[in-house]
């Protein structure tokens, strides 16, 4: 019983024949998941439903003006879209992928404290193929890593076992971004001492590797910590996307899904 | 009959542990998360050593792996070593007076966890701290209330 579960662990963890079965679980999983919440949902819904009218008044005005300022900012960007198009044409490189976004509930985290999985309620059957980044409201969130028919997991940045390629927003210093596991902290390692980087840089995804699209917020820089006669400074950084907040997730349908693992 | 209405409460029970085990927490607890899975499986492997045994624990293992996403068969692994223990000394844990079996059941389930990291270590997960096992706080409260609760349901039900 012993030699089994070691020849689960080691020989079927990236055997692409259980894809299937794999999707199964996950599907199952959720479903284990909805149950498991679903009081918790219940008791949200029945506070949603008590919400106070002027409550509900002050929202609505709230969110009426919020929707002036971004049509008005989106009229703005549109502009912008077209002109960048016209410089990518003059520059013969690549259009960028105009991205379909599709959101999902998070369903439940992950019991597991050691790691940043969540479960989504979008899967294949909504175009959901893994390897696509997850975006939040303010930056980039995670990717996903299993896909079943009806929902899907997530990985999120923090995780200890992610990192994604990254470059500082002022002057394009490239570097990786790894996950500690904690949820406010990541590190950049290996940026060389001499390297112009400073608190308060935003880290955007560099769009190297393939796998996240460039541009979008990752993390913001808190420290810069050099000791003398280091060769690397050790560069920590905050996540810009409230990781542990918020009900929905936007999942990028359109990139470039299953490139390398990274 | 009986033996299949035996089976039914054990399956059950294991299910509860199982939606306890997924749910949600506030963030900043969940590193407090009880082990209701493995202080079950060690409750019915005490009780009921000719029925629930390595094979039920390495099941049990499985579908906690599936369920956290996590490398399957590591909780197996760590399961099974700790079942395998109860196994072979359960006559004498039964006889311990609470003290005593508090203290078995924290070594049981630091035995499994601990399992279960050395196994994602060994697949390549990166090393935590020794944050993993901050669940074992729970079990001196939770094990003295378990334990009764479960054989009242063992009796009630007179599942052998």
């Amino acid at each position: 019983m012993v030699l089994l579960c070691l020849a689960s662990l080691l020989w079927f963890r990236n055997d692409s024949r259980i894809d299937s079965a794999r999707s199964v679980a996950a599907d199952a999983t959720a479903w284990m998941y909805r149950m498991a919440t679903a009081p918790r949902d219940a008791w949200e819904e029945l506070t949603d439903f008590f919400t106070a009218r002027a409550q509900l008044r002050e929202d609505n005005e709230r969110l009426r003006q919020e929707n002036l300022v971004l049509s008005g900012q989106a009229q703005q960007l549109a502009a912008v879209v077209a002109e960048n198009a016209r410089y990518r044409a003059l520059l013969n490189s690549a259009e960028d992928i105009n991205e379909s976004v599709l959101v999902a509930q998070v369903i439940a985290i992950t019991p597991d404290p050691a790691r940043h999985l969540l479960v989504l309620d979008k899967g294949q059957r909504d175009g959901v193929a893994v390897g696509q980044p997850l975006l939040g409201a303010e930056g980039l969130m995670g990717q996903v890593v299993l896909a079943g028919q009806t929902s899907s997991r997530a990985l999120l940045i923090t995780d200890a076992s992610h990192a994604l390629p990254i470059q500082v927003n002022r002057n394009g210093v490239r570097g990786i971004v790894e996950g500690t596991g904690e949820l406010d902290k990541m590190v950049v390692r290996h940026i060389a001492a001499t390297t112009d980087i400073v608190v308060g840089d935003l880290l955007v995804s560099s769009g190297l590797g393939g796998r996240f699209p460039p541009g979008y917020p990752v993390a913001e820089v808190t420290e810069v910590n050099l000791k003398p006669g280091d060769a690397f400074a050790t560069v920590t950084a905050k996540p810009m996307a409230a990781l542990d907040r918020g009900r929905h997730v936007l999942i990028a349908t359109d990139s470039p899904a299953d490139a390398e693992n990274p | 009959m009986n033996r299949a209405h035996a089976n039914w409460v054990i399956y059950t029970t294991l299910l509860v542990a199982l939606a306890l085990h997924m749910l949600p927490l506030p963030f900043d607890w969940r590193m407090f998360r009880p082990p209701w899975v493995e202080l079950t499986l060690f409750y019915w492997v005490l009780a009921l050593p000719h029925r629930v045994g390595i094979i039920s624990s390495a099941l049990t293992g499985l579908a906690v792996d599936v369920i956290d996403g996590s490398p399957v068969g590591a909780l197996s692994l760590g399961l099974v070593s700790s079942t395998l223990i109860v196994l072979l000394n359960y006559q004498r844990i039964r006889q311990f007076d609470v003290l005593q079996q508090i203290l078995a059941v924290l070594m049981l389930v630091a035995l499994a966890r601990t399992t279960e990291r050395w196994a994602h270590n060994l697949v390549g997960l990166p090393p935590t701290g020794a944050e993993y096992l901050l669940p074992l706080f729970s079990v001196p409260i939770l094990w003295p209330l378990l334990r009764p609760v479960l054989r009242g349901i063992r009796r009630q039900w007179e599942v052998t």
